[in-house]
């Protein structure tokens, strides 16, 4: 039996429709008026922290390679016939996958042929083909990707400050592995991982634009076969409160010192709820945004550029908040950063910025609204997080200059920070 | 779809408003376009300074304050080369009025805004403010030495430098650097009142947003301007090249990138155009391209792969990041696929995925404020503005015989190799 239930926001005056598949999947349908372009992502909840797991009723605990689940990701576009993007070549649509931390998404958008291409998408990820010659041929591949990445000092920068913050979490190696890591993954070993967390319990599909319910149910009742839900148990060694190192470097050729500082939560759950992220997201804008008082001194002390930002980095089991930019003097920026934090813990955020935060974030919100892309992507990292899509529309109303201050002792602690620094060999 | 063209409301000054109420967002975009000239480290400061600061809303508190008070507008402000012309561009993009909490117009203090934005600079006769001006000068010398960080984009600065030295295109950025080091807040000055008189200005905006209002208001700009008179824009296309030139250099980098500049051998912009993009995506485009099919999946010998059409120089870049050991391997697979584009030895299958590509693209470029106002900005000097749709046909149009002549005018110019820096040297 499939269920749908409608779910409307009278703000937006949009709606969406959650669906209970008969095959076991959840499906979300949201259509966009005059729209003529669709897009769809077909995601599961896996990423590249499961790196310890077994299905429950299994006795023991499998472990696997670091980026075996970005190495899935680009085999899985791989059949014994005519690969995906072969097929999707012949309806036109634009298709790619990608993997993060905790969750690996196979998407396409289109304007025509959108039953044509839901149905490849829905064929090839459900219909695995490994094997040791085509899994061989792809370590040159990701090794070629893996050592683009190594060029970028911004995504270098996150992942020494992450590895300077966690002990053990995996969140702490990098999403495709290492040359050498992926050296070791087999045929067995993807469909080992495939048969884990492909299943229904664990995946889900989102669809907007210029699409129906009819039009994407009459695919899926043809594609997705009803599998065996299964419950999958993730092994997380402890994390300790504490970071591993307060500092870290990294040499890497750069015109000006890159930094990142992270100030890492001691979480007793795995994850934080959807209050508590948009709270931590409001705090850092009150802390270091562009209208803080932060931001515009350090921009005149010549301390940072514009390319100063700030980011709340959360998933299962982590928890951070996270300063990074540009400077030749990173302890100084370092310094005020813990003094800014220091002194709104005692004096409280101010009412006036906190509304004019809010209004920003009430803004924000609404604009995503307008790309087919970004609602996808977010019905399916909501749906993993088990939250509606609207929730932080409705919960934004409801935080108070009280929850953001809570949030700041609870989540801040300068003694668990680090900072990462990326710079040329050079300088000393 | 109605035609549409952009209206003269001033001299030299064009405007276009794409209406449509299916949107949460509109989107403003003003472009001065310039030569480029004696002006362009001057006009890299002038984007940042009016980006941050102006005469109403000097500090960097109350600027962001005011932009982040209209609901998290997104306002910005850049500097490009659109083949030879200098493009400065303010940009906003804001949420729809039928969203604003009280009653005011969102859409309407926007635009109130930009032009305030753009009549009252912070300065004086005398010159801009001396203080932001070397704050200014200080986040452009940045973020041009910060193009260091990112070695892709690094490799390609450094390739149209070379390809292009004789031709205003290849812009010496030691050059730029060095002029942006020199200015003095009276020379800011001097390139802003450049800018205002001289540039061909092109507004396009997108949304629900009220278009008598946004024309009004610019027309009220735009007449106040004394002794304007926009200046010619070319662009020198040079259709051949005689020899290949090739060029290595060193950094600490991890993998090589490598990046190779062909002459399509174009007359103008709008030359063929249709077939070469067709041409340029069969040879390098989607995960259906020569040089991903065979550069990439058949050899392994990168993750990315790719060639692109630069329409308003006459260009075609090839990319790539690849084992240094690799270079000949892949230098010789990439020209072996041009020669199967010249020789027609692509499949029908190539040219009708690419065709079929391209045209799902255009026809879903009326999806987005954003995409809307891209899409017809870049048109405003072409022979004529067409729509998505109309782009998709005229894509459609394109015969197998078209895109083996456009093949056979391409000539390679310049391979660069960015490799990283010999051991022994350490």
């Amino acid at each position: 039996m499939t269920n749908i239930k409608e779910i409307k926001n009278d703000l937006l005056k949009d709606s969406y429709f959650e669906i209970d598949h008969q095959s076991g999947f959840k499906i979300f349908v949201y259509p966009k008026e005059n729209y003529s372009s669709s897009y769809a992502v077909f995601g599961t909840k896996y990423g590249s922290i499961d790196t310890c797991f077994k299905l429950q009723g299994n006795e023991k605990f499998t472990e696997v390679p670091e980026g075996i689940a970005h190495f899935l990701e680009h085999k899985l576009f791989e059949s014994e016939e005519l690969d995906a993007f072969a097929r999707y070549a012949k309806t036109g649509a634009s298709a790619n996958a990608y993997t993060s931390f905790d969750k690996t998404c196979y998407l396409f958008s289109c304007t025509d042929n959108f039953e044509d291409s839901l149905e490849i998408l829905l064929d090839f990820v459900s219909n695995p083909y490994f094997t040791e010659q085509t899994v061989q041929k792809e370590q040159g591949i990701i090794g070629q990707e893996i050592r683009m990445y190594e060029d970028e000092p911004g995504w270098e920068s996150l992942f020494v400050l992450l590895r300077a913050m966690y002990h053990e979490h995996p969140v702490r190696i990098d999403i495709a592995g290492t040359v050498e890591s992926i050296s070791h993954i087999t045929a067995d070993l993807l469909y080992e991982c495939y048969n884990t967390f492909y299943n229904p319990a664990n995946m889900a599909l989102a669809v907007a634009g210029n699409v129906t319910v009819e039009q994407v149910l009459k695919i899926a009742d043809k594609m997705l076969k009803p599998k065996e839900s299964k419950e999958i148990e993730r092994k997380f060694c402890k994390e300790p409160a504490n970071v591993v190192e307060n500092f870290a470097m990294k040499n890497l050729s750069v015109a000006m010192p890159i930094f990142a500082i992270g100030f890492k939560e001691d979480i007793k759950t795995p994850l934080r709820t959807l209050k508590e992220s948009m709270e931590s997201n409001i705090l850092l804008d009150i802390i270091a945004g562009p209208t803080s008082s932060l931001y515009e001194e350090m921009l005149n002390d010549n301390l940072i550029n514009t390319t100063f930002d700030t980011e709340y980095f959360e998933g299962y089991g982590y928890s951070a908040h996270i300063f990074n930019g540009e400077s030749a003097d990173y302890e100084k920026v370092r310094e005020r950063i813990n003094q800014e934090i220091t002194k709104l813990m005692e004096t409280g955020v101010d009412e006036e910025s906190f509304q004019r935060i809010k209004k920003k974030h009430y803004g924000s919100l609404i604009m995503d609204f307008d790309s087919v892309d970004s609602i996808s992507n977010s019905l399916i990292g909501a749906y993993f997080n088990g939250e509606g899509l609207f929730d932080q529309l409705k919960l934004l109303e409801s935080i108070t200059i009280e929850d953001v201050n809570r949030r700041l002792k609870d989540a801040f602690n300068i003694e668990n920070s680090s900072m990462s620094v990326i710079k040329n060999k050079e300088e000393k | 779809m109605n035609k549409k063209s952009y209206a003269e409301v001033s001299k030299g000054v064009k405007l276009l408003c794409v209406n449509s109420d299916k949107f949460k967002t509109n989107c403003i975009k003003v472009d001065f376009y310039l030569p480029i000239s004696e002006y362009f480290p001057a006009q890299n400061v002038l984007a940042s300074f009016m980006g941050h600061t102006s005469k109403n809303y000097s500090s960097v508190k109350a600027f962001n304050s005011k932009v982040e008070g209209m609901y998290d507008a997104c306002f910005d402000t850049t500097v490009s080369t659109i083949g030879e012309k200098v493009r400065i561009r303010f940009s906003m993009e804001i949420l729809d009025d039928k969203f604003s909490i009280d009653e005011n117009s969102i859409s309407e203090e926007a635009v109130d805004f930009l032009i305030d934005i753009l009549e009252n600079p912070n300065a004086t006769e005398n010159g801009f403010d001396e203080g932001f001006t070397a704050r200014e000068i200080r986040f452009t010398l940045e973020n041009l030495e910060a193009m260091k960080n990112d070695k892709r984009a690094y490799a390609v600065s450094r390739l149209r430098e070379l390809m292009c030295k004789d031709e205003p295109y290849g812009i010496d950025n030691k050059k730029l650097e060095e002029g942006v080091r020199n200015l003095d807040s009276k020379q800011l000055l001097d390139a802003y009142n450049n800018m205002l008189q001289t540039a061909t200005v092109v507004i396009t905006a997108c949304g629900s947003i009220n278009g008598k209002m946004i024309t009004e208001k610019f027309k009220a700009f735009a007449d106040k301007i004394e002794n304007r008179s926009p200046a010619i824009l070319e662009t020198i296309f040079v259709t051949k090249a005689d020899e290949i030139k090739y060029f290595k250099e060193e950094m600490d980098v991890n993998q090589a990138k490598l990046v190779i500049g062909l002459r399509a051998g174009m007359e103008d912009a709008n030359d063929n155009y249709f077939a070469y993009r067709v041409m340029t995506d069969i040879f390098g485009g989607g995960p259906y391209s020569r040089l991903f099919l065979n550069v990439r999946e058949k050899m392994s010998l990168c993750y990315y792969c790719g060639a692109r059409l630069i329409r308003e120089k006459g260009i075609i870049l090839i990319q790539s990041g690849i084992e240094e050991e690799n270079y000949e391997k892949a230098l010789s697979e990439i020209l072996n696929q041009l020669d199967i584009m010249k020789k027609g030895e692509f499949t029908d299958e190539d040219l009708n995925s690419s065709i079929i590509a391209l045209c799902d693209a255009f026809k879903g470029v009326e999806d987005s404020p954003v995409a809307v106002c891209n899409f017809y900005s870049s048109q405003e000097f072409d022979e004529e503005i067409v729509s998505g749709e109309e782009f998709a046909k005229r894509i459609g149009a394109v015969t197998r015989e078209q895109v083996i002549e456009c093949a056979n005018r391409v000539t390679v110019d310049t391979v660069y190799l960015l490799k990283g820096e010999d051991e022994n040297n350490d």
